[in-house]
């Protein structure tokens, strides 16, 4: 075996009856969808985000896997380059080569890096390669790398790394460099709490979740009195919480207080998922409702994974709902959100969205986003001190076609960085006093010191050109009820 | 597609495989009795049975010492048959590249594979 960073290329092809710019024409139509693994995308172009879903059992059956990720070269007639970072960072290329007359050799070819094989082995079973004891700190990360979550994790590894590098470029903590390790929950509490165990196992100190509220407890729970910090870097619905297990990130309440105000008495429909992130923030939703003088007329609550919303919709329609709050993640959110487009749901009702991050939106696309309001901490375009400077460093590191930066993935980067500096001023307290240090010294409001446990948000509205923010919420207005504008 | 790849992905979906390929890769080799008693919601028997999947899939490798037998990782086999996923499902994305509409027909021309790995 190469244990040698290296990166292996599989190719296939195949000859088919038709000119190059014909053959070209067919990736990621709607008639031919299918043919490169149910291609998707809205656009073929530089850019555009595309998603294409690899079959894990060889006889095509079962879930499979979303390969996520961008166009980043674009030949008409003669090449396509996808630049994908789920499940594992790689290329997949197809060339459209002349072949004689009205005929075309169509050739695909995958370049996978050590980190796709290690992620393959370790789907089936094999556990991941132990790092080399080098004396480093270590962190860990766990991301959804696979599963519904996918879509809105999309960046999350690629931030962590960032801050770690800069961490390491600035000197490290304490006069050590800093390692971090990173695992894949799959949108899988159980397996989330499996990667949590093992990160402690090799030394960890803390481990940073860019997961679901589900992968949150699981791993909470596994790591009770091991010393090891658990921080949860995502928006959630709050709730139990200790000096050993930090929740950062938006909390329902203060996004439903921004998105809805005193308006006429509406008819809400509430779509969420059936586990606690979604039963914490409906609850919420009711008293946001109430106190705006509306009623509820719906709720549907789904599984996590769901891919067909026929019957949601169907039911969101019959209800006369004039206002639908979506608490659906990840390719849960994109799924009702492209059905309720189609459906003609947009005409009928305006729909508010939680998790409604720059990546789940491209995923969505811009015809059946146009109109949809969120309401987050971080939006790429804030204009928050550091941002563009930290933009600038992402793409100069990943690339140009690199994953957007998100509410989620930016929380990840500045958790690190805030842990850090916390580790550094007292490394040898233990993980409740880092705990407790890490929520007491929030305040700022640049990248890289933003208050994470109580965000300013921003209120933001898809268009054509993606999120556009129309308000801005601080953390002390938060208090009040703001203005949902027409 | 062989009916060895089958196999490897039906462990894929068993929890009790999962914990075997753990236990080895945290223990490195063992044999039966000490997967047995480090597994403990099945019996030894049962554990014999995926075992011999796990062999025959080619994620574990068997030694054989009188008449004791120990297991563990293969990871060598692991790869090699990663890489028969992999063009395995290369070559039935383009066997599915249909021209609809019955626009023209087309040829498959088998597969291709690029020569080995490339450093980068």
């Amino acid at each position: 075996m190469h244990t040698t960073a290296s990166t292996t290329t599989v190719a296939a092809e195949r000859t088919v009856e038709l000119a190059p710019d014909e053959a070209f024409a067919l990736f990621g139509t709607p008639r031919a969808g299918s043919w490169l693994f149910g291609a998707r995308c809205d656009g073929v172009c530089p850019g555009a985000t595309v998603s294409l879903r690899l079959p894990l059992d060889p006889d095509g059956t079962g879930p499979g896997v979303d390969v996520l990720g961008r166009l980043a070269r674009v030949v008409p007639g003669a090449l396509l380059e996808v630049e994908h970072t789920q499940p594992w960072r790689g290329r997949l290329a197809v060339r459209f080569v002349p072949a004689g007359r009205r005929r075309t050799r169509v050739r695909v070819r995958a370049d996978v890096p050590r980190e796709g094989v290690d992620w393959l082995l370790h789907r089936r079973g094999l556990p991941l390669p132990e790092p080399p004891d080098d004396g480093a700190l270590r962190l860990g990360a766990i991301t959804t790398a696979s599963g519904t979550g996918a879509v809105y994790s999309v960046s999350a590894e690629l931030m962590a790394e960032l801050a770690v590098d800069e961490v390491n470029a600035a000197g490290g903590v304490a006069g050590r460099r800093v390692r971090l390790l990173t695992a894949d929950d799959a949108t899988d509490a159980e397996q989330a709490a499996h990667e949590a165990a093992r990160m402690a196992r090799l030394g960890c100190r803390a481990v940073f979740v860019n997961s679901t509220s589900a992968s949150f407890d699981a791993v909470r729970r596994r790591l009770e009195h091991t010393g090891v910090l658990v921080v949860h870097t995502v928006i959630n619905e709050g709730g139990r919480s200790s000096p050993t297990a930090v929740r950062f990130g938006e909390r329902p309440h203060a996004q439903l207080d921004a998105l809805i105000g005193p308006e006429p008495p509406a008819r809400w429909f509430l779509v969420g998922q059936a586990y606690v992130w979604s039963f914490g923030a409906h609850a919420a939703a009711r008293r946001a409702v109430e106190r705006a003088g509306g009623h509820v007329a719906g709720e549907a609550l789904v599984p996590l994974g769901t891919t067909d919303f026929d019957a949601t919709v169907e039911r969101v329609l019959a209800s006369g709902a004039d206002r639908i709050l979506s608490t659906l993640v990840g390719a849960d959110e994109v799924a009702f959100e492209r059905r309720c487009a189609t459906a003609g749901v947009r005409e009928r009702a305006r729909t508010i969205s939680l998790v409604l991050d720059e990546s789940t939106l491209a995923h969505i696309g811009p015809d059946a986003a146009t109109g949809l309001r969120t309401a987050l901490g971080y939006f790429q375009d804030t204009a928050l001190p550091g941002n563009a400077a930290l933009l600038a460093r992402y793409r100069d590191a990943f690339g140009p076609w690199a994953p957007p930066v998100t509410a989620l993935s930016e929380g990840m980067y500045e958790a690190i960085h805030q842990y850090a500096r916390v580790l550094h001023a007292d490394p040898d307290a233990d993980a409740a006093a880092h705990g407790r240090a890490l929520v007491q010294g929030r305040s700022g409001t640049a990248v890289g010191a933003r208050d994470l446990l109580r965000p300013a948000l921003y209120v933001a509205e898809a268009g054509r050109d993606g999120l556009e923010i129309v308000q801005q919420v601080t953390a002390r207005s938060q208090d009040r009820n703001t203005w949902m504008r027409q | 597609m062989d009916g060895r790849e089958d196999d490897a992905f039906d462990a894929l979906s068993d929890r009790v495989r999962r914990r075997i390929l753990a236990v080895l890769g945290e223990d490195g080799e063992l044999s039966v009795t000490d997967i047995a008693a480090r597994v403990s919601s099945v019996g030894r028997t049962t554990v014999s049975t995926h075992l011999r999947v796990l062999r025959m899939t080619g994620l574990v490798r068997e030694r054989r010492e009188g008449r004791n037998r120990y297991y563990s990782l293969d990871t060598e086999g692991a790869v090699r048959d990663a890489f028969v996923y992999l063009q395995t499902i290369l070559d039935r994305a383009v066997g599915d590249l249909h021209t609809g509409d019955g626009v023209g027909a087309s040829s498959p021309d088998g597969p291709a594979r690029e020569g080995g790995r490339r450093t980068g």
